[in-house]
């Protein structure tokens, strides 16, 4: 018998969860592509501690059913954050996919995940003895591969507060509207008085998981800008090592190129 | 503008609006069977056995044993089956049809039908295939002294690719019977095709089948051949299981399996002599895939067109369409139109750049004018507005001054703009509307003084109602509430031919114009009268020969310039549209807003056929079979566009009006390669041109 | 069960949680207003309102619906901004094959809910998960800028 349940507290959710599995759900955009008529789903949407958006000393932190439409709603979404989720698709998904879903899916080329691997975000999982904080990186084991236990639930998404201001980023679809990325360049820099305090990039579509460079960022975290500058060609270099295409809709070549060009132009707008 | 081009409500308008227009999905299912096709998984093999499952009870499996007369789809030439035969010949080929009460049984049993195939060897490339289905030649002047004589000479290769339709809604039909007769109703652009195609699968008698049209969710040229097939496998299996039978496509179906625009190959050779173009030899491929299907018509408008709109002396004309193990490709807006109309206004681009000249400049200087022959020998009977369309566009869109600012750019974002001339012929070709449609269409007025306007024309978002009712209203003088005017059905109306080839409101408008002009002659108040008009040729055309491609292949042409600025992201590739500009004389307006919507509407499909949509097949499979993969504009990849309209009277059309429909796909994609060349600053010969193709280009430039 | 508020009245649906409510709609309750052009959330076509917000029906699983609002075009053709709609797509005749309007109304809608004075810009991104492939966009955009104007106050 195909048994679906729509708790409205957490608690409730967590002990659903332990007891039957489920498929989870929060806004349904990638599940009811594939409409599977026996799916039992344990909806999520409707539990008030997943929806909230808030803040504390370390992070900001998004509730896992937060819509995208939430986020770009709400003062305390970063801007680069915001401007990813009005990327995606167009209003009637952004209205109900989530961040929880975008990233709950494993997909390569979720929007949302892209952010939040480039501003090293952390996942807490929760299930019903207890919960764990994860980094986002580590979450992700490979191609549509989770580090979710069979009773967790992704229950919000931690954003270091960190200096976001000066950020790129390049979503590249098919079109301008209801456009899946064939690429996507996030890259963000916090300069203070001429010195490189912070160095994060972030390739979306373009292999099996998110690419986060860190260690190569870390090449030009602590340099002054002119010694960035010097480093240039070896950074690119080792950009160019790790990123590996997989063949898709569009080709390797395609994806190579644009994601070297995007980051050549992160280190061009900000005089490296 | 005359007074009847002032718009008025579209007929369809409200019930559309308040979602109460009922589509061929939206039709009651009660009592009805599911159908859901059987179809071959492989390109090219023999079937050598079907295995069902059980079926149960009320579930039935049709196919070409079932056929109850001849197992072929009439059309032009009969190599469509309705069920495959011994062979399949595309993947998607259907091979039965498997029926019953309940949609996701249906749907299950369907999946586990067993072929087994013994496998034969598939052609995917037209270029390499050795199965010709139509070869036309034809030449004018002296070609070969021409060349002989020439400064220059210039050749070179052009490609554009599918097209899908991408209808809103797609393919689907209902067929049952009763009172003896089959009746189908449905997403269909020619009743009487589907009538025809009908008596013939069935063995029957004509007075023993009616086709209806439901409200059409889009059609494009999709709904032209295609619902004859599937008219025949729902009706076939009406027949047998003596119930309705309902079969509606889902998206990954009508993209995989329904017919698209053919591919196209081009060679042209351009003799020059003292900077004019003296002579033209011009070799067409199109991949018709596996059935003929529309392929000999789809091939004869575009090698008639292969010149282009410039008066070329001396002319060589060959054209193929050639069988491939591909989905067949049938009729697309422009028919054939648009494939070598790219080629020749890329070549037009491409010859007066090598010259070193300004190619709008080149392309006026060789401009076929009124009392012009055409590329077959007919005659431009009419004047011919190209100069001040190329005017108004220019100023429209300072095309000369961007032009001139976007010389050897360099930085990440480069601009270009790019301009095209083209016609389209109005109606059949040659004299296909005086010797194979013999079109009828009649008026029915009631004692009250209400008058009927009875064809077989359709409406499918199109307008054609309103146009027909502003045609009689006007003639007879009466208020538009007065013309009744219902979707037709081929038990009350006459034979007025298909609604394809631009012909609708010229040909069939100006049918019901005449009939409106003689009712109102002999107009009796209180009595009911009844009006029927035939097809008369126009006198004035020189009678074409399809044998040797000689004489009138139109009475009339409609023309189109378009212009189109596009950006280009040298990082991404990325195309965008910065603007797009248009002049299009279709005639006098039966009403301004419709055509406006008709041209914006087409040169949109035309934009995007030239940087955004391709179907993308891997040994005959198509791979991007959903609307996520087949790209088609959204609100936002499009500008505000600049639709101009320009008015050349036809006396032979109603009121002065020609066609439309498809004018406005033949131009935008040149138009946009032409653009993409000027913002990359080099020649291509291909579309679609898309981003993954700027990098390439890039790639290849900077090497 | 689940019991909610379509187009101002409620109801109750005791089908499967995991079928969609575009499906339920068309097939079930033969509102076939709402239409189906691709069930995968790419074309807008059976776009509906549920809770204020325009949602794609084909991707909404019934059982997620527990007290919401949902209006489809049935509900939505009875109010007064329908009808400002309705004759600014009249005089610009932005209607042609029809699939698209019905989630395109309702596309529009929402759009002059949140903005009652859109630009033309904020006009294409509010239209811009509603496929249209026959208009080319331009008067469908001529007409909502037509009825926010002459519509002004009703949102």
């Amino acid at each position: 018998m195909v048994k679906s349940f729509a708790p409205t507290t957490l608690a409730e959710a967590l002990k659903l969860r332990k007891a039957h599995g489920l498929t989870l759900y929060t806004g349904g955009t990638d599940l009811m592509v594939e409409a599977k008529e026996d799916a039992s789903y344990l909806f999520l949407h409707k539990i008030p501690e997943l929806k909230e958006i808030k803040q504390d000393a370390q992070y900001i932190r998004f509730g896992a059913a937060c819509t995208f439409s939430d986020l770009i709603d709400h003062p305390l979404t970063p801007k680069i954050l915001k401007e990813a989720c009005g990327q995606i698709a167009a209003p009637a998904i952004r209205n109900i996919g989530s961040i929880g879903g975008n990233i709950g899916n494993g997909s390569p080329k979720a929007d949302s995940a892209l952010i939040f691997m480039v501003t090293d975000s952390l996942v807490r999982l929760v299930c019903e003895d207890g919960e764990r904080m994860l980094p986002l990186k580590e979450f992700y084991l490979g191609r549509k591969k989770l580090a979710l236990r069979r009773d967790e639930i992704i229950a919000e998404v931690l954003i270091p507060r960190q200096n976001l201001d000066n950020y790129y980023y390049t979503k590249v679809g098919a079109r301008n509207a209801l456009a899946i990325s064939r690429v996507a360049f996030a890259g963000i820099l916090d300069v203070r008085d001429g010195v490189i305090r912070h160095c994060a990039t972030a390739f979306g579509a373009v292999s099996d998981v998110i690419l986060r460079p860190a260690e190569i960022d870390a090449m030009l975290t602590g340099k002054t800008l002119t010694q960035a500058k010097a480093l240039r060609q070896d950074y690119l270099a080792a950009i160019d090592q790790v990123i590996v295409p997989i063949r898709g809709r569009v080709g390797v070549e395609y994806r190579k190129d644009v994601c070297l060009n995007l980051v050549r132009d992160f280190l061009d707008v900000n005089g490296i | 503008m005359k007074s009847i081009s002032r718009s008025i409500p579209k007929k369809d308008h409200g019930e559309k609006m308040r979602g109460q227009a009922m589509y061929v999905c939206d039709c009651p299912t009660e009592g009805i069977l599911f159908g859901r096709m059987v179809r071959s998984s492989v390109p090219r093999a023999k079937v050598a056995n079907v295995k069902l499952p059980t079926l149960p009870d009320g579930y039935c499996y049709v196919d070409k044993n079932d056929v109850p007369g001849t197992n072929e789809v009439l059309m032009i030439v009969q190599d469509t089956p309705v069920f495959a035969g011994e062979t399949v010949e595309h993947i998607g080929d259907p091979i039965g049809l498997l029926c019953g009460p309940d949609e996701r049984e249906v749907l299950r049993l369907a999946g586990e039908v067993e072929i087994e195939y013994e496998m034969l060897e598939p052609t995917f490339d037209a270029r390499e295939s050795d199965v010709v289905f139509f070869d036309y030649a034809y030449e004018k002047g002296n070609t070969a002294a021409a060349f002989a004589q020439a400064d220059h000479i210039f050749e070179e290769d052009f490609e554009t690719g599918l097209q899908e339709h991408m209808c809103m809604e797609t393919n689907g039909l209902i067929a049952g019977s009763s009172d003896g007769k089959i009746h189908v109703h449905g997403s269909l652009q020619c009743p009487y095709y589907v009538h025809k195609a009908l008596v013939h699968a069935l063995g029957c008698r004509p007075e023993d089948v009616s086709v209806a049209q439901d409200v059409i969710g889009g059609a494009f040229g999709a709904k032209e051949d295609y619902p004859s097939i599937l008219a025949c496998q729902v009706a076939v299996a009406a027949h047998k299981a003596g119930k309705p039978v309902r079969v509606i496509f889902d998206r990954k179906e009508d993209i995989e399996c329904t017919s698209k625009r053919h591919p196209s190959f081009c060679n042209y050779k351009v003799a020059v002599k003292d900077g004019k173009v003296t002579a033209m030899e011009i070799e067409v491929l199109y991949d018709a895939g596996a059935y003929t299907t529309m392929s000999p018509v789809v091939l004869q408008r575009g090698i008639i067109g292969a010149p282009g709109i410039y008066n070329v002396p001396n002319l060589k004309v060959h054209g193929q369409s050639r069988k491939t193990n591909n989905v067949p490709n049938g009729a697309f807006r422009g028919f054939g139109g648009p494939q070598t109309f790219f080629a020749v206004e890329m070549m037009m681009e491409h010859v007066a750049k090598n010259l070193g000249l300004e190619p709008v400049d080149f392309k006026l200087a060789h401009l076929a004018k009124q009392g012009d022959s055409t590329s077959t020998g007919g005659k431009y009977h009419f004047p011919v507005p190209i100069a001040p369309m190329v005017d108004a566009v220019l100023k429209a869109s300072d095309y000369r001054a961007k032009r001139a600012a976007y010389q050897n750019q360099t930085g990440r974002y480069r601009k270009g703009i790019g301009l095209s001339a083209v016609f389209h012929g109005g109606g059949f070709t040659g004299s296909a509307e005086r010797d194979l449609l013999k079109s009828v269409a009649r008026l029915h007025k009631d004692k009250d003084g209400n008058v009927e306007i009875l064809t077989a024309n359709t409406d499918m978002g199109q307008g054609l109602f309103v146009a027909f009712t502003k045609i009689v209203a006007e003639t007879l003088d009466l208020p538009h509430d007065k013309i009744i005017l219902t979707m037709p059905n081929t038990d009350r109306v006459p034979n007025s031919g298909p609604t394809v080839a631009s012909r609708s409101v010229m040909v069939v408008g100006e049918l019901i114009r005449r009939a409106a002009v003689r009712l109102k002659d002999e107009w009796k108040d209180g009595e009911e009268q009844t009006v029927t008009e035939h097809y008369k040729h126009p006198e004035f055309m020189i009678p074409f020969d399809i044998k040797t491609f000689s004489g009138d292949a139109y009475p009339t042409y409609s023309w189109a310039v378009n212009a189109v600025e596009v950006e280009i992201d040298t990082y991404t590739g990325a195309i965008k549209l910065v603007g797009g500009w248009g002049s299009f004389d279709a005639g006098t307006p039966i009403d301004e807003n419709i055509l406006r919507g008709q041209m914006e509407g087409g040169f949109v499909q035309s934009l995007s056929y030239g940087m955004m949509e391709k179907i993308t097949a891997e040994k005959g499979k198509i791979r991007n079979n959903t609307f996520s993969d087949y790209m088609i504009p959204t609100a936002m990849d499009l500008p505000k566009l600049e639709i101009l309209l320009h008015v050349e009277d036809y006396p032979g059309g109603p009121f002065g009006a020609k066609g439309g429909g498809e004018l406005p796909h033949v131009g935008g994609a040149p138009a946009t390669i032409a653009a993409i060349e000027n913002a990359l600053d080099t020649k291509l010969g291909k579309a679609p041109f898309l981003p993954e193709d700027v990098m390439n280009h890039l790639r290849e430039v900077n090497r | 069960m689940s019991v909610f508020n379509l187009n101002g009245k409620e109801v109750n649906y005791a089908g499967s949680p995991a079928g969609r409510l575009l499906d339920v709609l068309r097939g079930e309750w033969q509102m076939t207003g709402t239409k189906c052009g691709c069930k995968e959330g790419e074309c807008g076509a059976c776009a509906v309102i549920i809770d204020g917000k325009l949602t794609n029906s084909c991707l909404v699983a019934m059982g997620s619906l527990e007290g919401a609002n949902v209006t489809t075009i049935e509900g939505y053709r009875e109010t007064q901004r329908f009808a400002a709609l309705d004759k600014a797509f009249e005089a610009v005749s932005a209607v042609q094959c029809g699939f698209c309007i019905p989630g395109m109304v309702l596309a529009a809608e929402c759009l002059l809910s949140a903005n009652p004075h859109p630009t033309e810009d904020e006009i294409r991104e509010g239209i811009s998960g509603n496929i249209c492939r026959c208009t080319g966009y331009g008067p469908i955009i001529k007409a909502i800028d037509m009825a926010a104007k002459e519509g002004d106050g009703l949102w």
